[in-house]
């Protein structure tokens, strides 16, 4: 219900809803205690107190609607959900290393789940994908020495060219650490 | 007169924005906070410049390795030797006036010196080639050394100087603060505003210090170990262990997050303290002592293990179940904030505000770090993490979270400078001081945040790619508002008039 919010711009939208009605209250109330009127102010402590519990009460449902919303991009539920869809995993097994990508495809189709495989070699690395719009649509961190390689799974609803880049900082040329997927047509569908 | 006050007397310009008023026999808890308060405008200054080099790299597409050594030099002179230092020594002040016991011995000493001798051995390492982040981003130090892009001796150099600051910040300041809390004698001619540990004012100070102490033992251990190996002390089989990029990242942010979270403690805790005083009908209490107290215990227990919201893109080498409840831990710290939204509000609303510019400073220091809670608390959340992490909103995160503590604890300092110096600030350049940080901070944060939500990678010296360049120049134009802020400030400083003289006769010009 509330997926369109988990975004890049969802997340800033969300924090300027966070901050905007709160910097309009403190500029509200220092105005007004300070400037306007700054003598004791006559409002019951029981109206304060009622206050108090109607903010904390709002804020903890807007807290628990938010992180309840996102459970679904959890990425074990994404890999169950790839699991028991009926459709085949594609794999995309990846090394990372500085400054370059090993990837054992780079051809991935549209409308079927894509498991992400990574493992960094020498230093930390990141492989985020980025849609053609430029929109960034999820990021791993890798490590190197760790058992198991980092892992996500990702179905790409468009086709295209989308780019890669690592988002860890790993030295000197870490800007010109990118690289290309392309996103053909599902080749069931055609 | 003791070191720290002749070495204060001893420098140029910043020596005599702070110069220890010795009139009134406090010098005793003035000397070492002055000369730390000194000192972290002099890095403030380094730090400064840095920030406004990084975007210029860009504009002027000078060479990458430029935008890697500023981008290493401003996160750590702004985190560490400014801004740590800056609430060490506000903080150590508030703490002698509190619980009326001089600052003086080893310890003060040894936080000063291994704080700034620190930072500037790592300076020396980073202009020497050593290009690892504020974060370290561990194994890089070690790989770049073997790809032969800096040298082993500039490896060592720059751990010699992080564990120096480590030292600081982990075991020295904590001690201080807390052999300060709870031994020695009080002595009555030092008590300035006496306060108990059931004070809020004085109960964040203490938490902060138990987490600094605790939370950054693990990362001492692991330093030790390292840096032992470095010099050959032991053989590097046997800091095999340390040197495990899992085993080291997560002891660093174990630390690194709840280093945050103690800065948050304290300066909450100061705000709690000095808010009262600036109350219009002079009842000096805050709205609910009790509830203050609540948020400060729901801060510190959620955050302590919140750091694990770092490592949610490591998918499954960190189970989900540890990735989630970093994501819950991270959110209940917005509750400890949403009473401290409560608190601080309904305290104003009822005694009403003496608008003074240091007051102001505090409140929106405070106003700036609730933008970046929710930044915190949003980058925190598991669907976020992955459409954010590495982007600049966290870059954005970490630079207005220290802004915030910054200004706040520069509010602070107004309050506490008369008593260190005798000289009082100017009302109209204070007022001018928190008008332009206010702007620049929150341009400053909403723009990084901008880019963050748009994609752009952080600790990244090409943001031509994308048109990235638009939030780069945003950044530019807050920050050099910020510039302007911190001159404002540093001439209020310089121009500050002595206490009991008419206002607008300066120092200067007597």
């Amino acid at each position: 219900m509330l997926d369109f919010l988990f975004s890049g711009w969802g997340a800033f939208w969300v924090t300027m809803g966070m901050l905007l009605p709160f910097a309009g209250m403190f500029w509200y109330v220092i105005h007004r205690k300070s400037v306007v009127d700054s003598g004791p102010g006559t409002t019951p402590p029981a109206t304060l107190s009622r206050l108090e519990g109607y903010w904390l009460t709002a804020v903890f449902v807007i807290f628990v609607t938010i992180n309840l919303a996102s459970l679904k991009f959890m990425p074990i539920i994404a890999t169950a959900r790839a699991a028991t869809g009926g459709l085949p995993v594609q794999e995309v097994q990846l090394t990372a290393t500085s400054w370059s990508y090993e990837m054992s495809t780079r051809e991935v189709e549209a409308g079927k789940p894509v498991r992400f495989a990574g493992r960094a070699k020498d230093t930390q690395h990141g492989f985020a994908v980025y849609h053609p719009d430029g929109r960034m649509l999820f990021t791993m961190l890798m490590m190197p020495g760790v058992a198991k390689p980092t892992s996500v799974v990702h179905t790409f609803t468009d086709p295209g060219t989308y780019k890669v880049r690592c988002l860890e900082y790993c030295g000197i040329a870490h800007h010109g650490m990118k690289d290309e997927l392309t996103v053909v047509k599902s080749k069931s569908a055609t | 007169m003791t070191i720290a006050t002749a070495i204060v007397r001893g420098t140029p310009v910043f020596g005599r924005m702070f110069s220890v008023d010795k009139s009134t026999g406090l010098e005793e808890i003035n000397a070492w906070p002055a000369l730390m308060i000194m000192a972290s405008f002099i890095w403030l200054a380094v730090a400064g410049l840095l920030g406004l080099v990084m975007p210029a790299t860009q504009m002027f597409d000078l060479d990458s390795g430029h935008f890697y050594t500023t981008l290493t030099l401003h996160g750590a002179a702004l985190a560490f030797p400014f801004s740590f230092q800056l609430m060490v020594g506000v903080g150590l002040h508030r703490s002698g006036g509190c619980v009326g016991k001089p600052i003086t011995g080893w310890l003060p000493a040894m936080c000063f010196i291994t704080m700034n001798l620190g930072a500037a051995l790592l300076t020396v390492a980073v202009l020497m080639g050593f290009k690892v982040s504020l974060v370290v981003m561990f194994p890089l130090p070690l790989v770049g050394a073997q790809m032969g892009i800096w040298s082993m001796n500039t490896v060592i150099l720059g751990f010699t100087g992080i564990y120096l600051v480590l030292a600081c910040m982990i075991l020295f300041y904590p001690l201080l603060g807390l052999s300060m809390l709870f031994f020695g004698k009080k002595r009555q001619d030092l008590v300035l505003s006496e306060r108990s540990l059931n004070d809020p004012g004085m109960l964040g100070m203490t938490l902060s210090a138990l987490t600094l102490l605790i939370a950054g033992l693990p990362l001492v251990v692991v330093g030790t170990t390292l840096l032992l190996a470095l010099y050959g002390v032991i053989p590097m089989s046997l800091a095999a262990w340390a040197a495990d990029p899992v085993v080291f990242q997560y002891c660093f942010y174990i630390f690194a997050h709840n280093l945050m979270e103690a800065m948050a403690l304290m300066v909450s805790s100061a705000m709690y303290a000095t808010l009262p005083l600036y109350l219009a009908d002079g009842t000096r209490k805050l709205f609910s002592d009790k509830l203050a107290n609540t948020a400060l215990w729901i801060l510190l227990l959620t955050s302590v293990t919140s750091f694990l919201h770092h490592f949610i893109t490591f998918y499954p080498n960190q189970p989900a179940s540890l990735s989630y409840w970093g994501n819950i831990m991270s959110w209940g710290t917005g509750i400890g904030a949403a009473i401290s939204i409560f608190t601080v509000l309904a305290t104003i609303w009822q005694h009403g505000l003496r608008a003074e510019p240091g007051i102001i400073a505090v409140l929106l220091g405070w106003a700036l770090y609730i933008l970046d809670g929710a930044s915190a608390i949003v980058t925190s959340n598991v669907a976020w993490a992955y459409v954010l992490h590495g982007t600049m909103w966290q870059s954005g995160h970490t630079m207005t979270v220290i802004l915030a503590m910054s200004l706040m604890w520069m509010g602070v300092l107004y309050h506490h400078y008369p008593v260190i110096t005798g000289r009082k600030l100017d009302p109209v350049l204070g007022t001018w001081f928190v008008r332009l940080f206010t702007v620049g901070g929150f341009g400053a944060a909403i723009a990084m945040l901008a880019g963050g939500a748009a994609g752009m990678p952080r600790r990244f010296a090409d943001w031509n790619q994308e048109g990235w360049m638009f939030y780069g120049n945003m950044i530019m134009i807050f920050g050099l508002i910020l510039g302007a802020s911190f001159v404002v400030y540093a001439y209020n400083l310089l121009q500050s008039r002595e206490l009991g003289d008419a206002l607008g006769q300066r120092v200067g010009a007597t």
